[in-house]
């Protein structure tokens, strides 16, 4: 009786182990809840994979870069009608090292692959298959836009739905002054 | 138990498995689109997949069609979706896989099911073998004899 009470002691004990490192390792989407509030905050890590090759790309190797990273998916409309305005910024401001990062979220890779050439997508872009960084991010649909410092800090703004220019560069500065 | 009934019950057996096995093994090798969506689940609105025509649901039904039209197993189309090219994850599997992590989520509930069976089974011997059955209580002396006057009645 004394081992059943043992056994069923460890088990408790393990599912609540189990427990704590589920919230401990959950953000729960609060970037985009901080960044909408004016804040500044850590911009989750990811290294996922390429959507047009077989490596992957960290979010890290971007160290010491502006990244606008932009959530999209290749049967969203909005993200259709926002390309080619972030096509062009992107050449715009690729000279003062800014980077602009497609994550493409759910999909089948052909789609997506077909997507970027379609549209002439001139930068990277990662896929996020299961969607685990688009909710690191809290994002709730697509396209959605971060603006992350050389520092790693996602800054304000955060843009929803389709991405006006004047938007798109005002996040650039901000980011650039971070 | 005679050699031949025990030869006919083998047989029974080795038949049961084959009628098993035999359409296990033609579905794994040449699967059908209506079985995978059926297995499979749309991984953004977390139903069936033959239930779902959301984006990536047609995707994903997509897919199917063209791996299965290029002779690929259940499993190699499971895997491609679940794993690269395309790493949907285990969101889309209707059931958990057999293997690595997520056989604990078969194990489980069977090691949880096999203890409470122990447990239960542990507590019942105990509470029966702890449990003395009173000794019959000893006829008094007046009620034997009239026992023993009532019997005689009958004895002719």
């Amino acid at each position: 009786m004394r081992a059943l009470r043992l056994t069923a002691a460890v088990a408790v004990l393990a599912l609540l182990g189990l427990l704590v490192w589920d919230v401990a390792h959950s953000s729960g989407g609060k970037v985009a809840r901080d960044v909408d509030k004016g804040q500044i905050v850590k911009a989750p890590t990811f290294n996922l994979p390429l959507v047009d090759g077989n490596s992957k790309l960290s979010l890290a190797s971007l160290r010491g870069k502006v990244v606008v990273l932009n959530f999209w998916a290749s049967d969203c409309v909005p993200c259709k009608q926002e390309q080619g305005e972030l096509n062009r910024l992107a050449a715009k401001y690729s000279p003062q090292g800014v980077v602009f990062l497609g994550i493409d979220e759910i999909e089948v890779r052909s789609f997506a692959q077909h997507y970027l050439k379609h549209y002439k997508v001139p930068y990277q872009s990662v896929a996020d298959g299961d969607g685990a960084i688009a909710g690191k991010y809290g994002v709730t649909g697509t396209p959605e836009t971060f603006f992350i410092d050389r520092s790693g800090r996602a800054v304000p703004p955060h843009i929803v739905a389709q991405a006006q220019p004047s938007d798109v560069e005002a996040g650039i500065e901000r980011a650039l002054k971070a | 138990m005679t050699r031949f009934t025990v030869l006919l019950a083998l047989m029974a057996l080795v038949v049961a498995a084959l009628v098993v096995a035999l359409p296990a093994s033609a579905s794994e090798n040449h699967p059908t689109q209506a079985e995978l969506e059926a297995m499979l689940i749309c991984p953004s609105c977390h139903v069936p997949l033959d239930e779902s025509n959301a984006p990536i649901a047609q995707q994903m039904k997509s897919f199917i069609a063209q791996r299965i039209a290029q002779g690929e197993t259940r499993s190699q189309i499971i895997d491609e979706l679940v794993g690269p090219p395309n790493n949907l994850g285990t969101a889309v599997l209707g059931v958990p896989r057999t293997h690595g992590f997520d056989l604990l989520a078969w194990l489980l509930p069977i090691g949880g099911i096999a203890l409470g069976a122990v447990a239960i089974g542990a507590g019942a011997w105990k509470w029966s073998s702890g449990r003395d059955d009173p000794a019959p209580a000893a006829l008094d002396s007046e009620l034997d004899r009239r026992v023993d006057e009532e019997l005689a009645r009958f004895d002719g």
